[in-house]
Formats: structure tokens, sequence, C-alpha cells
């Protein structure tokens, strides 16, 4: 009985329910007294009343939500947000790529946060269609995860904390480009994947970084992510080569193994020992880069930040900036940025 | 083998059905966001009833705005593969066929991909240019197939493995030259994925499955007999020529069908309609309509599977009925055999 009474609901039911966008209409009345946004890929977002949960779609968003003083608001991250150690403890929806909707619908967010740089267009569609409010960033340069920074700030009622840091970030920016402007640019590799060997495009935020910290990549290439053979970087000769230490290594390490190996070996760079690490929040266009940034700049002109050249503008660690509860996240970032 | 009567294949279609509603009561009850079959059936009665407002709105978003519609694209898509392997395999003759042996996949990708680059952020043109690459794919490699305006068989397959293989190499050279694209779905649309249903409208979809079918099962007879011979079936009376068209045509285009929502899931089209031969016999007045179920069946599992599994992240389809497909095949071999 139950089964051909479930039997003829499925089947019925079936019809209306696929066969049109009806029930996402439905669900999204939620949202009827808010306000409608365009976000960073040009899609209208109708926007909460209120922001009280939040479920964001990749590491760097969760950074920045963290940075922004409303951690208290996550309601969900992904299986890889892995900083600050707090989001680790948040319910997972997934991956980035491929996040689980039931898990996301389950936590009842009132925003989620999703990027172009890791997320699909797919997933976003599905959780628009869904009724549930997504705003996409899409930065492609420093000043770009700025304002990005600040218009999530913005819109998730992140209030005056929110605005005094982006305020700072933007200081920090500034103050860099006034210590380094003058200095001679330095042309560096920048190791994204050792093998194959995978660099950075011009025209990705990471170009813009190096920019910042008083730096050049020495491939110019349209694409974001070219690989490159040895025998070009050997014809590029590159000042320094830079790695992210993301599996824990240090540049030490890295050019030990470096001058292990034929062709790299020989390169100017590794000779002279300008090898570099620098945070993976290289990678992540959150407040983090800035950190990150700041610490290329120490690394790679050293003179700029030295003692005559007076106010000291103490290297971040990213990692440090961040604690578990979000009050003391606050603390130590403006006192890093002072 | 028990002679076909139209009383068996009934019922056999019957049993079959039976096993596809459970295994999709299960996939409804189980995954991320926990669900009771009172509250499956509970929400299924009122969604037939148009109670709406009785239904919580978690129930439904997740039960019927998520796993419903994935399971209804499951169906489709299971159906539509082992049909369309079905009916390539009575075609050729030859067990291997398969429609991605013959490279319609890879011509899916590729309409995939060539419409990301054209209009990334087009929702809808990607499942058309998918469509369209598959169909084109498939005609190429009909006339490539030829020899003497015959289809021979063995040329047939060749011409698919080759136009794979280069199809296959045309994406790679996309995918790794193309400037500063987001080729990022495209890992999807060679895996095979479910996930993001949404986009489609299933009506003309399941209308198109249903005339294709159709057109496929009114050849079964024909089929049986030139499986015993082309020319004893020509000297029968059987229109040979435009059976295989007819067969070739219908079996394209739900082909073209499955893939454009799913992109590449493997393995159905060939497993499915071998099993159910092993099963059940070798006679297409009952293998059409017993591979089109076995199929459901086969993707709705496998799909509930990848979705649960590694929970909350989903793992892609295809993947999945490589894994639980292949086992089964072998010992349904190895049992034959003996």
């Amino acid at each position: 009985m139950l089964v051909v009474a479930t039997a003829g609901a499925l089947l019925s039911s079936a019809a209306p329910m696929t066969f049109g966008a009806r029930f996402a209409a439905r669900s999204g009345t939620l949202a009827k007294d808010g306000r409608v946004v365009t976000d960073e890929v040009g899609r209208r977002v109708v926007m909460p009343a209120e922001v009280r949960r939040i479920v964001t779609l990749a590491p760097n968003l969760t950074e920045t939500v963290y940075a922004l003083g409303l951690g208290d608001r996550l309601a969900g991250d992904t299986d890889v947000c892995d900083t600050p150690a707090a989001a680790k403890q948040k319910p997972h929806v997934g991956n980035p790529q491929n996040p689980s909707l039931e898990a996301i619908v389950a936590l009842h967010p009132d925003l989620v946060l999703a990027t172009t740089s890791i997320n699909r267009l797919e997933t976003v569609v599905a959780l628009e269609r869904l009724g549930i409010p997504v705003y996409t960033s899409d930065p492609h340069t420093v000043r770009g995860m700025v304002d990005s920074t600040a218009r999530m700030a913005e819109l998730a009622g992140a209030g005056d904390q929110g605005a005094a840091v982006v305020a700072q970030l933007r200081r920090r920016l500034d103050a860099l480009h006034a210590r380094l402007a003058e200095r001679p640019m330095v042309h560096v590799l920048f190791v994204v994947w050792e093998d194959p060997l995978i660099t950075i495009g011009q025209n990705t935020f990471i170009a813009d970084a190096l920019r910042y910290a008083g730096a050049e990549s020495v491939v110019l290439s349209d694409r974001n992510w070219p690989q490159l053979s040895i025998e070009e970087v050997v014809r590029l000769q590159p000042d320094y080569i830079v790695f992210t230490s993301d599996h824990g290594e240090t540049g030490a390490t890295q050019l030990a193994d470096l001058r292990s190996r034929p062709a790299w070996r020989d390169l100017d760079a590794v000779e002279m020992g300008h090898v570099v690490d620098v945070s993976e929040e290289a990678v992540r266009p959150s407040p983090g880069l800035v950190d990150a940034i700041e610490q290329l700049a120490h690394k790679l002109h050293p003179e700029a930040f030295s003692a005559e050249n007076a106010e000291p503008l103490v290297a971040c660690d990213a990692r440090a900036g961040f604690k578990p509860a979000p009050t003391d996240a606050r603390e130590e970032r403006t006192s890093c940025a002072r | 083998m028990r002679p076909l009567t139209p009383r068996r294949v009934f019922t056999i279609c019957l049993a079959l059905c039976g096993v596809l509603f459970v295994a999709v009561v299960i996939s409804l009850r189980v995954g991320a966001y926990p669900v009771s079959i009172r509250d499956i059936v509970m929400t299924l009665v009122n969604a037939t009833l148009r109670r709406w407002s009785e239904i919580p709105p978690d129930f439904q978003s997740i039960v019927l705005n998520i796993r419903l519609p994935r399971i209804l694209l499951g169906i489709l898509v299971g159906a539509s593969l082992s049909t369309a392997g079905a009916g390539f395999q009575a075609l050729l003759r030859n067990p291997l066929a398969d429609p991605y042996v013959l490279g319609v996949s890879s011509g899916a990708a590729l309409g995939a991909i060539l419409s990301l680059i054209a209009a990334p952020h087009a929702p809808g043109l990607i499942q058309a240019a998918a469509f369209a690459g598959a169909i084109a794919t498939i005609a190429a490699v009909y006339f490539l197939g030829r020899r003497g305006g015959q289809l021979d068989s063995g040329t047939l397959l060749l011409a698919g493995i080759i136009t794979a293989s280069f199809l296959s190499a045309v994406i790679m050279f996309l995918m790794t030259t193309l400037p500063g694209r987001d080729v990022r779905g495209m890992a999807f649309w060679l895996m095979g994925d479910l996930s993001s249903p949404s986009t489609v409208d299933l009506k003309w979809l399941y209308f198109l499955l249903v005339i294709a079918v159709g057109s496929i099962y009114t050849t079964s007879s024909d089929l049986n007999l030139i499986l015993t011979g082309e020319q004893e079936a020509r000297h029968l009376g059987v229109n040979v020529h435009r059976v295989k068209l007819v067969v070739y045509v219908a079996a394209s285009v739900l082909t073209g069908l499955a893939v454009s929502v799913s992109g590449a899931i493997g393995y159905v089209g060939l497993l499915v309609p071998h099993v159910i031969r092993m099963l059940f016999g070798t006679d297409y007045r009952l293998l059409i309509p017993a591979s089109a179920l076995g199929g459901a069946i086969l993707v709705v599992v496998a799909d509930t599977l990848a979705r649960t599994v590694v929970a909350p992240t989903e793992l892609p389809v295809g993947a999945m009925t490589a894994i639980a497909g292949a086992p089964v095949f072998i010992y349904l071999m190895r049992r034959r055999v003996r």
C-alpha cells in the first residue's frame, strides 16, 4: 500500500517539480525584504535583510571572513579551508569544485560566497535556483582583492570593523608602494608547481602582488598558468626564484634541492643562492595576501627596510595573524600593520 | 533459455521497474542531510496534492529540488546510454561497440569546451554545443566507417577509435594553450557528473528519450534477424539499410542527449546490454526495454554512491559506474564461461 502510494506520488509529482523553475521562486521569497546587488561577475544577488549565516566555497573567502572578524557568522566552509585553524572545525560542504548542494542547504545560509578562481558556474546557478543568494568574487589584482574584501565586508555587515580592516590593507599597500617605487624591479621566476614547471601569467593577481613587492615575473604570458621548460628558464635567467612554502619547505631546502639538479644548478640565481620562499598566502586572494607581499618585499629588498630606512614595517607571518577567536585576530592584525 | 512471450517481457520489465523504484527510494533517503522514509512519503504526497505549505522548506529544497531532479536525470542518462549501447552493438554486430568507443563522448566534450571558450557564462549553450559535438562526431564516424557504400563493422570501430583519440588530442591542445580561459568545468565533462542538473529542462529530454528508444524498439524484430546475418535478413524481407539508419540516428541522439547533460559517463552502454543478455537472453524485443531500465538502475545506484561514499564531497559518477560495473561484468562473464 505504502509502495503504491509512494509510486503514485513520485510519478505524478515528478512532472510539475522538475519541469520548470517554479520551486526556486517559491523558496526565494525568503529574501523578499532584501536589496538587490550586482556581484563581480555581473549576476544579480537578492540580499537578505541581515546576514547571520555565511557559507564560503573557497579557502581565500574563508580567510577573508575571519579577517573581517565575522568568524562567528561562518556556518560552513569547504574541506580544504585550513586557515585559520578554527576554519577546520566548521561544518564542511565538500570540495570547492564539487560541493554538496544539500550540505549547503542544510546549513541554512543567508549568503554563500564563491569565487571564479576555483568554483564552478554550475554550482552558483544551482544554488541560485534553490533561492540561496550567492555573491561571486572575481579579483584579478591586489587592489581588486581589497575592493572585493570591502564589498564582502559591506554585504555581510562587518560594519566599522570591516571598514577598518580594509582601510588598513590599503594603507599597507600604499606604504609598500612608497617605499619600493624608486627601487629597480627584481626579476623573479614564481614557481606555482615544480613538476611540470608551472608559473604565473601577467594577468594573474600574483603577478600584480609581485609588483607590489618590487618584483616582476620574467615570464610574459597571456595564459594564467603557463607551463615552462627548463631551457626557457635558463634563457630568461631570473634574479630570484620564488617558491611558496606550502609543504613546509623553506628557501634553504629548496635551494639545496635545486643545487642537486642538472640545468637548475647552473642558473645564476641558484649559484648566488637567490632562492626564497613566501607564505602560501601569496597564492590566495585574501587579506593575508598583503602579509605575503610584505614578507616577499623584505626578502627581495632587504636594504629598503634596513634600520636607517626607519619606520619598522614588521613582516607578519600570515598564520600568526590568525587566532581562533575573532577578537584576537583583530588585535593581531592591528599590531601587525602598524 | 525459455521462449520469449509478451508475458515474459512484461514480467521482467515489471521486476526491473520494481528494482528501479527501490533504488530511487534509497537514493531519495540517503545523503548529507538526513531524511526518513516517512518524510519522503509525506513530502511526495503533499507535492502531488500541491499542498506546498505543508512541506517544510528544507525537504522542499533537498528532496524535491536537489535529489529528485538528479535521480530523474540519472534515469534519463542511464536509459539513454544503455539503449544506445544495445543499438550500436546490434548494428555493428560487435560486442565492443559502445557510444564512447565510437568517439561520441570526445566530440561532446570538444563541443562543450568550444562553447566555454566562446561564451563561458551562457547557461544552456554548453549543453547545446555538447549535443552538436556528439552528433557531428557520430556523423563523421559514420561516413568514415563506410566501405564501398556499406557500413563495415571493423572499419567503423577503427574510425571511431581514431576520431576519439584525435579529438582528445585537440581538447588537450586547447586546454593547455588557450590564454587565461576557464576550463575547470572541462574535467567534469570528461569524467561524467550529475551534480548540477537544474540548468536543463528535463521535459524535452524525456520526450526525446521516449521517441528515440521507441524508434529503436520498433526495429527490434529486424535487429534479431540482422544479427543472424545481413544476407539472411535481406532474404527475409528486412530493409537492412533503413533499419541501420534508424538505429544509428536514434542511438546517436540518445548518446548526444546523455552526454550533453552529464558529460562522459563511461561503461553504462557497454556493461548494461551485456548483463541483460547474460541474464535474459539476446532477443532485442526484451533487450531494448530491459537495457533502458537496467541502465537507469545502474546510474541511479552509482550516483547515489558517488554522492555518499565520501560525503560531503562528491565523486564523479563516471568513476563509480566503472568501479561498480567492471567487477559485476567480470563475474557474469566468468559464470557464463563455466
